[in-house]
């Protein structure tokens, strides 16, 4: 069985409304860094809360490590194993102090103050905000504070993270403080769930999955899904610039023998076909 | 603008004060107040000012600050005492009209505004030596006896931590609203009391509708973060007395049998 697992889940948020999620699934190998597209209203976020038992579907199972997030015995295990990160840095901390709020969840777990101290600290290293563990956050930038809110999900040791549009309320060096943090947890063995608008940092990701209309459009790796570029283009979802780019050149006539994904991969395809 | 207003007005510091375990300090005000108001005669009024101003001089905190904060309640303090100079009674030393000054009146005031300033004063040495979040930390652990009336200790002191929590964030959010409605041509600054006031609700309505989204979703991220309560919630950081507590506490004791033995022995004079 995989780690995470929706089998065929539907859902509303009220009777009166049309499903959010239609005969929705997805598999998420232990170690995988998942990208989650499509535009506002696809039922992305919704997602993310059936990941971590903060909302229960209407029909199908989701089992994290086998763990049914119905079973109610089980909600706050597989929440300090869930991690979620949301878009707002700033409803997102709960105490005056940097540390403090980092204990939050671990407290909330009943933990030994010893066991939260040693706990507090390696996450705030993790996300490299440690000197300032006792600054006030209204203090900080929105990248430094959204690393706080990560180091707070992070000293809960979960084994995955979620992580619902983390950047987009975060200027463009705010985001690629966060998006590092979030590739070095990658390469600690933390399974990543990211959702985002923002193509170049779904490149990133192992695997992509675009969700439309509460269902699955396409996935596969970064590459595969976005030479898929009129499919995209028709349900109005973007591609990254250089596969744009590419793309455009390719109709004009231009041979490209596979699709570029980031700048550098566009500059190198360029340059051969110049020569 | 207003996003400078130090909260809580704490000052960072190395003091003995500062050092001091946040419970016993909050006890130990209480306990002053009860001695000062527990001053019948000079000399015991001189010792709990004696007292007062040795505390001050050990917070390290600049004296402009504490003259600072008294400023706030000098017309309190001066109507008081004008007030109780007319209610000595005894024999008028001063006679016009029905104005009746006598000695007992004037050592009335003096006792009444000395109070006071004392009051003021120790209560901002705690202020000054004790971060808010300390503070509200002391305060759930000394109500924590409370709980066996069913009073939810824990929920409040959530809730006064993160009020303390949300202030500046705010107070931001006041500032950006009144550009973005000024912006708008939203007038502010002219007309009369009454008009300014009125002139707020543009500002009021989006600060509470922003205040309530703030709370469900700081509530759903609480709720990610395992919150269930405060059952089965431990803490960071523990409190434990140290030898300095206790020897706070053993000069207070000191202070107060002092008091007892002056009220004793010498006359009271008011």
């Amino acid at each position: 069985m995989s780690f995470i697992s929706a089998e065929n889940v539907s859902f509303s948020y009220s009777e009166a409304n049309k499903n959010v999620l239609d005969d929705f699934s997805l598999k998420i190998e232990k170690g995988e860094f998942v990208a989650l597209l499509g535009h506002n209203g696809c039922g992305k976020s919704t997602v993310a809360k059936l990941l971590n038992a903060m909302l229960l579907p209407n029909d199908g199972v989701v089992y994290v490590e086998g763990m049914n997030t119905a079973d109610e015995e089980l909600t706050y295990d597989i929440r300090s194993n869930i991690g979620l990160v949301l878009q707002n840095p700033d409803n997102q901390l709960v105490a005056s102090i940097i540390e403090e709020d980092v204990a939050f969840g671990p407290e909330n777990l009943g933990i030994e103050p010893e066991e939260i101290r040693k706990r507090v600290d390696e996450s705030l290293k993790a996300v490299g905000m440690y000197e300032y563990r006792t600054h006030a956050p209204h203090k900080l930038s929105g990248g430094q504070k959204q690393r706080v809110a990560i180091a707070g999900i992070l000293a809960m040791r979960p084994s995955c993270i979620v992580f619902d549009e983390p950047t987009a309320m975060l200027d463009p060096s705010g985001r690629e403080e966060v998006m590092s943090a979030i590739q070095s947890l990658k390469e600690q063995g933390i399974t990543i769930v990211l959702i985002t608008h923002y193509m170049n940092e779904a490149v990133l990701a192992d695997r992509v999955i675009v969700m439309d209309g509460g269902k699955v459009l396409i996935e596969g790796t970064p590459r595969e899904v976005f030479s898929e570029v009129p499919l995209l283009k028709r349900h109005s979802l973007d591609v990254p610039q250089a596969t744009e780019l590419a793309y455009r050149l390719i109709g004009a006539g231009v041979r490209f023998t596979k699709m570029p994904l980031n700048a550098e991969e566009c500059v190198e395809f360029l340059e051969g076909v110049l020569k | 603008m207003i996003r400078d207003v130090s909260f809580g007005q704490f000052m960072p510091g190395k003091s003995v004060i500062h050092r001091l375990d946040p419970r016993i300090k909050i006890v130990l005000l209480i306990a002053y107040i009860v001695f000062v108001f527990c001053t019948f005669n000079f000399v015991s009024l001189a010792i709990v000012s004696a007292a007062t101003i040795a505390v001050i001089l050990l917070s390290g905190i600049p004296f402009r600050m504490y003259v600072k904060s008294l400023k706030v309640v000098i017309i309190i303090v001066l109507i008081t005492s004008l007030l109780n100079i007319f209610y000595g009674g005894g024999d008028p030393i001063f006679e016009w009209g029905i104005i009746k000054i006598s000695l007992s009146g004037i050592y009335r005031a003096i006792f009444v505004s000395v109070r006071i300033v004392l009051l003021i004063l120790l209560s901002s040495c705690l202020t000054f030596t004790t971060t808010p979040t300390d503070l509200t930390d002391a305060i759930e652990r000394l109500m924590k006896p409370l709980k066996v009336l069913h009073v939810k200790v824990h929920e409040i002191a959530m809730m006064m931590t993160i009020a303390l929590r949300f202030v500046p964030t705010l107070l931001e959010e006041t500032d950006k609203i009144m550009s973005a409605q000024k912006a708008r041509g939203a007038d502010m600054e002219s007309g009369g009391f009454i008009k300014k006031i009125k002139a707020m609700t543009p500002v009021l309505i989006p600060l509470f509708v922003s205040a309530f989204r703030r709370a469900y979703e700081l509530a759903v991220a609480m709720e990610c973060r395992c919150y269930r309560g405060g059952d089965g919630r431990t803490r960071m950081k523990t409190l434990h007395m140290k030898p300095l507590d206790y020897v706070s506490v053993i000069l207070s004791c000191l202070l107060l049998t002092g008091i007892i033995l002056c009220n004793i022995f010498l006359a009271p004079i008011i």
